[in-house]
Order: C-alpha cells, then structure tokens, then sequence
C-alpha cells in the first residue's frame, strides 16, 4: 500500500513536466572548440552549428547542461543570463566557459564523469535541440610520448582551429628559459609571421602557452593568425620554437595542410519535367549553402498567384504544389511564371513553365 | 435352349433402349467468373508515385517521386461498385485530396476478362449512368490474385506520348 502511494505521489509530481509542450528544434549539426585541445582548467569556446535546426539567428540560445554538474539546475523554464550562448552569424552560436569554473568541480571530477551532455534552448525551455555531447581530446600521454612536436588535427586547414604541443624538454637550450615563442609562415614561408623579439605585441602573439612540466602549446587559426586574403589555398605550415630572444631553437618543422575538398554546388529541379495545369509541381534543391532552410515560391497562372514554402536542411528541401485544386476549371492557361527564392531572399530561378494540353 | 438364348437378347435389347433414352446429367449452368468480382469493392491507398515518364525515357533522374505523405492521400479511397449480377455501377472516391480524375461517376472495364496479350485492361470512368461520356481511363496494371491488392495507373499524355503518369498501390478494405 505504501509503494502504491509512493508511486501515485510521484506520478503527481512527474505529470506537469511530461505534459509540458516541447518544440524539437532538431540536432546540433556539429560542434567544436577552440582551442582544439585544452585542460579542465583553461578557458575555452565551444561553437555549436545550428544550421539545419529551427532555431533562427534572432533567437536567444541558452545551455543546458547536466553533465558533469549541472550548474543552471531548476531554471528550465527561465534560464539564467550565464547560461546565453553569443551569436557568431551563419547559424553558429558560441559559450565560453573554464570548465572547472562552470561546473566548480575538480578536474579530475571532470575527467571521472560522463563528458559533456547537454541541449540548447530558448529562455523559456519551449524549444530545445537534440542531446548533444561536446568531445573531450585528452592529450596528457604527450608529457612521455618522447615526441617533440604533436599537432591537432594532423593535417591543419586554413579555418579551422590548430593546437601544436612542444616538449621542451626534449630541445636542447630550453631548459629555464622564459619564454616560448612561434616562429612561422604559410606554404613554405610566403605568409610570415615572425618572432620579432624587439616588438612586444609580435612577442606576446607568439608566445605558447606554457602548462607546465616543460610542456607548451600554441593555438591558432591559420586564416586569422596569418591573415590571409580570402580564397587563399593554404598547402602547408612552416614553424620552429624558439627560446625567448632566439636564445634556442629547434628544427624547422613542417605540418602539411589537410586537402580542402569544396562542397558540392546547389542543384535545383522542378519535378516533372513536363506538365499539366491537372498536376503537381515539384521543386527540389539539393546540396544546400548553409543556412538556406527555405524555399519560398510565387506562381502566376492567368490572374491567380499562388504563394507557399518549403523547408528542409543542407541535404534537401523538397515540396509540391498542388495545381490539380488551385487550377481547377481554370481554362485557356498555356503556361505559368514560377519565382523561387530562398529565406536569404535570394533568386533561385524566376522561370516559366509551359502547360501540356 | 433357343427359347433362352431370344430372351437374353430381348432382355439386352430392353435394357438398351431404357438407358439410352435417359439424359445425362452434366450439372447446371454457371456465369463465368469475370474481373469484376476482383476488382469491385473498396480500396484504400498503400502508395502513390509520381513518375516523370519523359525523364524515364531520357534516363534523366530524379524519374519518380512518392506523393502518399502529401495532400492527404494516406485518406485516399476507391469504391467501385457493382450491383447484384457483379455489373458495374457508380465508383467515388472519398478523401479531402486533389480531383487527379473526376472524383464520382460510372465504371466499366475494358474487358471483363484477364487479356491474353500483353495489353492492360482499363478501368473506364464515365459522368453519366449510361456510360456515354467519358472522363478517364485508368490502366489496371496489377490484378488482385493471391494477395488482395491492386495497381491502376493514370497516364497523362500529349499527342499520343505518355510524359506523366500516377501509380496508385491499392489494398482491399471489404
């Protein structure tokens, strides 16, 4: 009897937040960080892409996180101004955080729990993004890997984050000194960016991070660092460490540029080919540009116009348009004038259609 | 003796005559069974594909696209009705979706047997009971046999080339 009204008691308490409506905004497509590797104690951007989800870019999103504490407890319904997220444009949101901060567990607590879990979401919690999980790289086997040099990724791109571990330890001349600096240039040294010693800004620019142990690490993003013009093919990255005022250096290294692979172009189809006023319109467009979500339409048959939408993601978005009832009895239509434009409001063809009798 | 032998005969002869002026029993007339009794009835829809037969024949893709989750077919319903001699009478189909054909009427088939040749039957739609005016054509592509489910499918063409058709996937409700 007493498990029975414990039960009754919390089917009570449960029913209000399973009842609640909840708008499924849909997954986060990717997420990254910046720096690409980092300890529990080091600050860190973590950037979410949120094209593809129903999210728009005028909406406020917040974390919601409860892994590995969860530091915005009880707030669902009105999250706290630390949990917002900064817009970045092209659907991409950001959090900064130093996780042992945020969550005000230890490191090793951290690095003992599940990882990361969380969902983004509205002020109000009536619309939420899948369970998402920010990977964690651990790199600490480094300090006795007996390696020199260690980059991740491998392979760098041009936009993308970069975090190089030196061990200086290893580096004849580096033991004790000051400072670490990045000696550098893009494909084989025609963009520079130099240690120049005398300058204090160029100094502090390149300096690693020092962790500690004789291990250091610098984090860049090539596009940035270098600032590099635009449509810039990035094929390799030169770099040695040098010891503050080049009392040491090491080697000339060299790290080769991950192959860019552009994605597919766009490709838009009215399906069928061929028409009647006694048919559907298909409109497909594939390999979508980032956050294009919409595909809005206008047809003019004759004195009538018939407007819609479509929505989809970057795979796809597809829909029909019923002729058979908008033009019913309609006679004497030879052709329709079709206007397809996307939510950027851009063109994507403004066209007419002639009519199969 | 002879006086025996004369009236076996007779006999044979007497029993000849009784047996062979009694008719033979062969059964009683039936109808034959003809394709109406499969193909009347009600229908509900399974699928419905759009096929761009110009990019069929061109081999351009996409050819096909499915329209069942569309504009409220997965409601889409066929009652082709017969009366009690298995003819057929008025069809409807019932379900808010877009008039592909007239959505009432008269029915008949081409032919009320399975064709020999490679040629469909048609499911012939009419808007008078006399069945004078014709409205559409439907090929009956896939007869109900051993599983209750039919194909007819719509063609739309233009100077005798098909450039459209709808494939309707139907199953028996009754």
């Amino acid at each position: 009897m007493k498990k029975l009204l414990y039960a009754l008691f919390l089917l009570c308490f449960l029913a209000p937040i399973t009842s609640r409506s909840q708008e499924e905004a849909g997954d986060v497509s990717k997420i990254w960080s910046y720096p690409v590797i980092y300890n529990y104690d080091e600050e860190v951007t973590w950037y979410f892409d949120m094209a593809g989800t129903t999210f728009t870019e005028d909406e406020d999103l917040y974390i919601w996180i409860w892994s590995p504490s969860e530091p915005d407890a009880g707030n669902w319904e009105n999250s706290s101004d630390f949990a917002k997220l900064s817009y970045e444009g092209n659907f991409i949101w950001s959090f900064t955080l130093t996780p042992t901060t945020y969550f005000s567990v230890s490191a090793e607590d951290i690095a003992a729990s599940a990882g990361f879990w969380l969902r983004l979401k509205n002020k109000d919690g009536s619309k939420q993004s899948g369970v998402a999980q920010v990977s964690y790289t651990p790199f600490n086997d480094f300090e006795t890997a007996n390696e020199l040099i260690r980059s991740y990724p491998t392979k760098p791109s041009l936009d993308e984050g970069l975090s190089i571990l030196f061990n200086a330890n290893l580096a004849e001349g580096f033991d004790g000194v000051e400072s670490v600096h990045f000696h550098s240039g893009l494909n084989d040294w025609e963009v520079l960016q130099e240690y120049q010693a005398w300058l204090p800004e160029i100094s502090a620019k390149t300096q690693l991070k020092d962790l500690g142990g004789g291990i250091y690490k610098m984090d860049l993003i090539p596009s940035e660092y270098y600032g590099t013009e635009d449509g810039y093919v990035m094929t390799n990255l030169n770099f040695l460490m040098v010891a503050k005022d080049w009392a040491a250096t090491i080697p000339d290294q060299v790290l080769n540029a991950a192959e860019y692979i552009p994605p597919p172009p766009p490709e838009f189809k009215f399906f069928p080919l061929q028409i009647s006023q006694k048919d559907f319109l298909g409109m497909i467009r594939t390999n979508n540009e980032r956050g294009v979500t919409t595909l809005k339409y206008t047809i003019t048959a004759g004195s009538k116009i018939i407007e819609g939408e479509f929505t989809g993601g970057t795979s796809e978005i597809k829909g029909f348009v019923d002729l058979v009832t908008e033009l019913h009895g309609m006679s004497g239509l030879s052709q329709i004038h079709v206007l397809v434009s996307d939510n950027n409001d851009r063109v994507i063809t403004d066209t007419a259609i002639p009519l199969k009798k | 003796m002879k006086s025996l032998r004369l009236k076996i005969l007779l006999l044979g002869l007497s029993l000849v005559c009784f047996w062979g002026c009694n008719k033979t029993d062969d059964g009683s007339y039936t109808t034959p069974i003809t394709l109406y009794e499969k193909v009347g009835g009600s229908w509900s829809l399974k699928s419905l594909k759009m096929v761009d037969e110009f990019a069929k024949a061109n081999e351009i893709k996409p050819d096909e696209q499915n329209l069942e989750s569309f504009f409220n077919y997965q409601d889409f319903k066929l009652l082709l009705n017969l009366d009690q001699t298995m003819n057929p009478t008025s069809y409807k189909v019932e379900g808010n979706v877009p008039p592909l054909f007239e959505p009432s009427g008269y029915w008949e088939l081409s032919s009320p047997f399975q064709p020999t040749t490679a040629n469909a039957v048609r499911i012939k739609l009419y808007s008078d009971a006399s069945k004078s005016k014709l409205t559409q054509e439907l090929r009956l592509t896939s007869i109900p046999g051993s599983t209750s489910d039919m194909q007819v499918q719509l063609v739309r063409s233009s100077e005798g080339t098909a450039y459209l058709s709808y494939i309707f996937n139907l199953t028996a409700t009754n």
